[in-house]
C-alpha cells in the first residue's frame, strides 16, 4: 500500500463518526469495471457520508456510492475511481405508520427486508427491480429501476416522497417529504431517481406502500407469431382488463423460462399476464383472456407457481451469467405499440450477426430486454449493439446497455442516444458536483 | 395613451391583436384565484413556440420579468406578476397537436382545457387522469407549472405521474426537449424537475402527457355522517380494509349546505360531514368494494349511505364537489383556502384542532379535504373590509399549516408555492435544503426574471404567511 493511500484511509477513519475503514483485501468486492478501489468507507450514519463526501472533494477523490453493487455493471467505464463508498450498514428504519401507507428508510436497507417488513400488515412497495431482494432501496432509486409491475403501479419515480441526500459539499438536504400529496419546492426527488448517484448520494428515503393484492394468478397465451402477439396486445388495451404485468418472451426466452436447452426451443410467442383481486374476479379475468384469446386464434393456460419465473425475468442477469459469462443485456425504451416492431427487427439483425437472441418484451409500458447470449464475447457484439441502437433510434425510442462485459464498453457507449437537453444535464451535474468526485464519467454524455 | 417600444416590439411578433398594454386592459390580468396584485406591464398571446423563443429575446433585452399564465385560476399566487414586466398568456396556444391512442399518448400545447383534453378522447374511451376542480377552465400548461392534483388522484397520482415529455423556452430564448414519449430515455429526469416549478426554471411549451383507459365500472358513494369523527375515521377504515379508492372526498356540513343551495345536487342539509367516495375498475371488483366500503361507512356509524342511481346521479355529485369553492363564495364577501397536508391517520385530531381555532378566533372554518390522501382545504370565510377579522384569518391560517408541518406533513398539496407561501418554505424545508433549490433556479434563472418573487423565500418576512395577500392590502 502507498503512502498517500494509507494516508486517505486514516482519514477517513478519522471523520466524525468514525466510518469504517475496510481492509485492502475486502477491497475487491467493490470492483467496478475491473477497477478495485484503492479505498472502501462503509458509513453506518447519513453524517459520515457527508464527512466522507466532503473529504473526498477536499481531495479531489472520485468516490463511487454502492449499495449491495447489484446495478453496478450499468454505466460508462469511470474515469476516475479512488474509493468507494459503501451505503449496505446504512439500514435503519426511520419512520412508519401502516395506515399512512408510507414509510421511511435509510438508503442502505435491502428492498427483500422492507418487503417483509411492510409485508406483515398487508403492504407492498410494487416493484419488481432488477437485482431483487437484494438491492437495497437507495440502489434502486439511484437507478430508477423498475421490472414488468410498472405496467400496474409505475416505478420507483412514481412511489418515491422525499429523499436525504448527502452533497458533495459535505451537507445533508432533503427534497419533498414523508406525506403523498406534496408540492412545496421543486421536485428534486425526480432529478435524483435515475441518476446513478452522479448527482448526490441517497442516505435516506420516504416512499408510498401499496395494500397487497387479495390474490394474484398468471396467465399464458400462446402466440404462433409476432402479429398475433400484436393483435392480442390490441386486444388487451382495449379490453377492461387491468394487467399488472404483461410479458412477451420470445422463443428463446420462453425456453430460458422453462429452463429447457435452446435447441430444444418452443415453436411459440408467449405472452404473460398477471392479474389481482377477489376470485371473482380472477375467474372473470380468465374468461375474458380466453375470450380475446380465441378472438386472436391463440389459447390460454394459467401458470402455476409463477413467483418464480417472474423473479427470473427481473433478475435476467443473475439467472443467466452462470451459464452465458459473456452475456450483453440491452434494454430497448420504446414507444410501447413498436415492441412487436422491435423484436422483428432485432431478430433479423441478430441473424444477420449470427448471435443468439433472447428477449423479454414489457409490451404494455415499451421495455425490451434483450439478450445477446455468449459464452465468450465475440467480435460482432458490438456492430450489433450499434444496429439494434438505430432500430430503436428508427421506431422512436432509445437503446442503452444494461450489463455486458468489460471489453464491450471501451467499443460502445452503454448510454447512446443524448438530446438538445444535455447541456442543461452537464451544467446540473456541474452546479451538483463542481469537482467531479461522484462515478465520474459513467453517466451520460460522460457526465 | 399610446403603445410603448416594448409593446410595438412584441406586437412585430405576434401582430398587434397578440398584445394588450392600456391599464384597463391589464386589469383583467391583474389576479388569479388567490387575490389581486400588480399590473404586468404587458400582455402578449403567442400563438407558437417560436413566438415564445422571440418574446422571452425580447424580454431579455429589456431586462423585464417574463410571466406565463394559463387561465389563472390557480390558488397560490402563481401567475400574477408581482414586480410587472411580461405577461405570457396562452389562450392562443390551445391545440391539441397530436393523439396517439395506441401509445396512450397526448401532445398539447399549454393553454389546452384540462378538461377539452378528456373530451376530445372520451368517445374512444380514455381520459386525462389529472382532474383538479378547475378542470372546465384550467389549462395543462398551469398544471404542469403546478403539478396539480384532484380528486381522482387518490389512485393516479398527480400531474407529474402523468406527463412525460416537455418543450421549454429557457429565459434567454434556448430551446429544449425533455423526457420522451416513451419511459427511461437515458439522461437526468428534467421533465420530473420542471412539472411543478411554477414557471420560476422555464417556460413550457409543449406537453407530451399519457392518457388513461376508462374503467368499465365507477360506483360512487354518498355516506351520511351525524358526526363529523365518524367520518374521519371512516377514512382511515377503508384504507386498513387494504381498499384504494378512485376518490375519498369529505365535506363538512357547513360546506355541504353552501354547496346545496347552490347545486341542488342532492345532499342532505342536516348533517355533519358527508364522505364521498368513489370506486372503479372491473365490474366484480367496483361490486365487492362498493359493498366493502358501505360496511366499512356504517360500521363507523354513518346515518345512511348512498349509491349514485346514474351517471347523472354521480355528475351532479361531482358537480356539488367540484364547484364548493364557488358555492361557499356566494354566502360569504371573501373566503381564504388552504391546502395543508397531513399524514391520512392523523385527520381526526386535525379536525378537532380545526373546531378548536374557530371558537379561538371567532371564525367560520368549511373544511372540504381529499381526505383519502390527507389534503386539507379549510376555507375560513371572512369580510376583507373588517380588517381586524382579516388579521385573524391570517393568524388561523398559520396556526393550521404550523400544525401540518408538526404533524409531518407539508405546506402544499397540490395548489404550489406561488406568492402565498414562499416566505413559509423554511418551516419545512433548512438553509440546505433551499441551498439546492436556488442552485438550480440559478442554474436556468440566472437573472430571476422568470416569474419572480415565487417558491422560493424571498427572505423578507421569512416564516410568514403573506398576509397582505388577503384583503387587497400591499404585499
Amino acid at each position: 500500500m502507498t503512502g498517500a493511500l494509507e494516508a486517505i484511509r486514516a482519514e477517513f477513519a478519522a471523520l466524525p463518526g468514525a466510518p469504517e475503514v475496510l481492509a485492502d483485501h475486502a477491497c475487491a468486492a467493490f470492483a467496478v469495471d475491473g477497477i478495485v478501489p484503492g479505498s472502501v468507507a462503509a458509513a453506518s450514519t447519513a453524517e459520515q457520508v457527508a464527512a466522507l463526501l466532503a473529504c473526498a472533494g477536499e481531495h479531489r477523490l472520485a468516490l463511487i456510492p454502492l449499495g449491495n453493487g447489484t446495478k453496478r455493471t450499468t454505466g460508462n467505464l469511470p474515469r476516475r475511481f479512488d474509493a468507494a463508498l459503501s451505503l449496505s450498514k446504512l439500514n435503519r428504519l426511520i419512520h412508519y405508520e401502516p395506515g399512512d401507507l408510507t414509510i421511511t428508510v435509510e438508503a442502505g436497507m435491502q428492498f427483500g427486508e422492507l418487503q417483509e417488513l411492510v409485508g406483515r400488515d398487508g403492504l407492498w412497495l410494487p416493484l419488481d427491480p432488477r437485482g431483487g431482494a437484494k438491492s437495497t432501496i437507495g440502489g434502486i432509486i439511484a437507478a430508477n429501476a423498475a421490472g414488468p409491475l410498472r405496467q400496474g403501479f409505475g416505478g420507483p419515480r412514481d412511489m418515491v416522497l422525499g429523499l436525504k441526500i448527502a452533497t458533495t459539499d459535505g451537507k445533508i438536504a432533503k427534497t419533498g417529504g414523508r406525506v403523498v400529496k406534496n408540492v412545496a419546492g421543486y421536485d428534486l426527488g425526480k432529478l435524483l431517481t435515475g441518476s446513478f448517484g452522479t448527482l448526490g448520494v441517497i442516505v435516506e428515503t420516504s416512499l408510498k406502500l401499496f395494500t397487497k393484492p387479495p390474490a394474484r394468478a398468471t396467465f399464458k397465451i400462446r402466440a404462433g407469431t409476432l402479429t398475433i402477439a400484436r393483435d392480442l396486445r390490441g386486444r388487451l388495451r382495449r379490453s377492461p382488463l387491468d394487467a399488472m404485468r404483461l410479458l412477451l418472451a420470445d422463443r428463446r426466452a420462453c425456453a430460458l423460462l422453462r429452463g429447457s436447452p435452446l435447441e430444444a426451443m418452443e415453436e411459440e410467442f408467449e405472452l404473460w399476464i398477471e392479474v389481482s383481486g377477489s376470485a371473482r374476479v380472477l375467474q372473470r379475468c380468465e374468461n375474458e383472456l380466453s375470450k380475446l384469446a380465441s378472438a386472436a386464434g391463440a389459447r390460454v393456460e394459467q401458470v402455476e407457481k409463477a413467483a418464480e419465473p417472474w423473479e427470473r425475468v427481473s433478475d435476467l442477469a443473475d439467472w443467466l451469467q452462470p451459464k452465458y459469462p459473456d452475456i450483453t443485456i440491452l434494454k430497448a425504451a420504446l414507444p410501447s405499440a413498436v415492441s412487436e416492431g422491435f423484436l422483428t427487427l432485432a431478430g433479423q439483425e441478430s441473424i444477420a450477426a449470427q448471435i443468439t437472441l433472447a428477449s423479454f418484451a414489457q409490451v404494455g409500458v415499451g421495455i425490451v430486454h434483450a439478450s445477446l447470449l455468449q459464452q465468450t464475447l465475440g467480435s460482432g457484439v458490438a456492430g450489433l449493439v450499434l444496429r439494434l441502437r438505430e432500430v430503436a433510434a428508427s421506431l422512436g425510442g432509445t437503446l442503452i446497455v444494461e450489463d455486458c462485459p468489460l471489453a464491450l464498453k471501451s467499443q460502445v457507449d452503454v448510454w447512446g442516444a443524448r438530446g438538445d437537453d444535455l447541456q442543461a444535464m452537464r451544467k446540473l451535474k456541474s452546479a451538483w458536483d463542481p469537482h467531479e468526485i461522484l462515478s465520474p464519467g459513467r453517466f451520460v454524455g460522460g457526465i | 395613451m399610446k403603445p410603448n417600444g416594448l409593446s410595438r416590439e412584441l406586437a412585430g411578433i405576434v401582430g398587434e391583436d397578440g398584445v394588450l398594454w392600456r391599464r384597463d386592459d391589464l386589469m383583467l390580468y391583474e389576479y388569479d384565484a388567490l387575490s389581486s396584485m400588480r399590473q404586468p406591464d404587458v400582455v402578449v398571446f403567442p400563438r407558437n413556440t417560436g413566438n415564445v423563443v422571440k418574446i422571452a429575446k425580447a424580454a431579455m433585452r429589456h431586462n423585464l420579468p417574463l410571466v406565463a399564465r394559463g387561465a389563472g385560476t390557480g390558488l397560490s399566487g402563481g401567475s400574477v406578476a408581482t414586480e410587472g414586466g411580461v405577461l405570457l398568456v396562452f389562450s392562443r396556444m390551445k391545440q391539441i397537436l397530436e393523439i396517439d391512442l395506441e401509445n396512450q399518448r397526448a401532445r398539447v400545447q399549454p393553454g389546452v382545457v384540462n378538461l377539452d383534453l378528456s373530451m376530445a378522447v372520451a368517445d374512444d374511451g380514455y381520459y386525462y387522469a389529472p382532474d383538479p376542480s378547475s378542470q372546465r377552465a384550467c389549462t395543462i400548461g398551469g398544471n404542469v407549472a403546478e403539478n396539480s392534483g384532484g380528486p381522482h388522484t387518490l389512485a393516479y397520482g398527480v400531474t407529474t405521474n402523468h406527463v412525460l415529455a416537455l418543450e421549454i423556452v429557457l429565459p434567454d430564448g434556448e430551446v429544449i426537449h425533455t423526457g420522451a414519449r416513451h419511459w427511461d430515455r437515458p439522461g437526468y429526469d428534467l421533465t420530473g424537475m420542471f412539472v411543478g416549478s411554477e414557471g420560476t426554471l422555464g417556460i413550457v411549451t409543449e406537453i407530451t402527457v399519457r392518457l388513461s383507459r376508462k374503467p368499465e365500472a365507477v360506483k360512487t358513494l354518498l355516506a351520511i355522517y351525524s358526526e363529523t369523527a365518524d367520518a374521519t375515521r371512516t377514512v382511515a377504515a377503508i384504507t386498513a380494509r387494504g381498499i384504494t379508492p378512485a376518490a375519498l372526498e369529505m365535506m363538512d356540513g357547513f360546506c355541504l349546505r353552501a354547496v346545496e343551495e347552490a347545486t341542488h345536487a342532492g345532499y342532505p342539509m342536516d348533517c355533519a360531514a358527508v364522505l364521498l367516495i368513489e370506486v372503479e375498475g372491473l365490474k366484480e371488483s367496483v361490486e365487492e368494494h362498493a359493498d366493502e366500503i358501505e360496511a366499512v361507512c356504517r360500521e363507523n356509524r354513518a346515518r345512511e349511505v348512498r349509491r349514485a342511481k346514474s351517471a347523472e346521479e354521480r355528475d351532479l355529485l361531482w358537480k356539488g364537489r367540484k364547484t364548493a369553492f364557488g358555492a361557499l363564495g356566494r354566502i360569504t364577501p371573501n373566503y381564504y383556502v388552504q391546502d395543508g397536508v397531513i399524514p391520512r391517520t392523523r385527520l381526526p385530531e386535525m379536525l378537532d384542532f380545526i373546531t378548536a381555532l374557530e371558537k379561538k378566533y371567532e371564525l367560520h372554518i368549511g373544511n372540504i379535504f381529499h381526505a383519502g390522501d390527507g389534503n386539507l382545504h379549510p376555507l375560513i370565510l371572512y369580510d376583507e373590509r373588517n380588517r381586524e377579522q382579516t388579521a385573524q384569518v391570517i393568524k388561523a391560517a398559520k396556526e393550521i399549516i404550523t400544525r401540518c408541518v408538526e404533524m409531518g406533513g407539508s405546506i402544499t398539496g397540490e395548489h404550489g408555492v406561488g406568492l402565498e407561501k414562499s416566505d413559509l418554505m423554511p418551516l419545512i424545508f433548512s438553509e440546505n435544503d433551499l441551498d439546492l433549490m436556488r442552485r438550480i433556479k440559478d442554474l436556468f434563472n440566472p437573472h430571476g426574471r422568470l416569474n419572480p418573487g415565487k417558491v422560493l423565500p424571498t427572505g423578507k418576512m421569512c416564516g410568514e404567511l403573506r398576509g397582505g395577500l388577503l384583503g387587497g392590502g400591499p404585499v
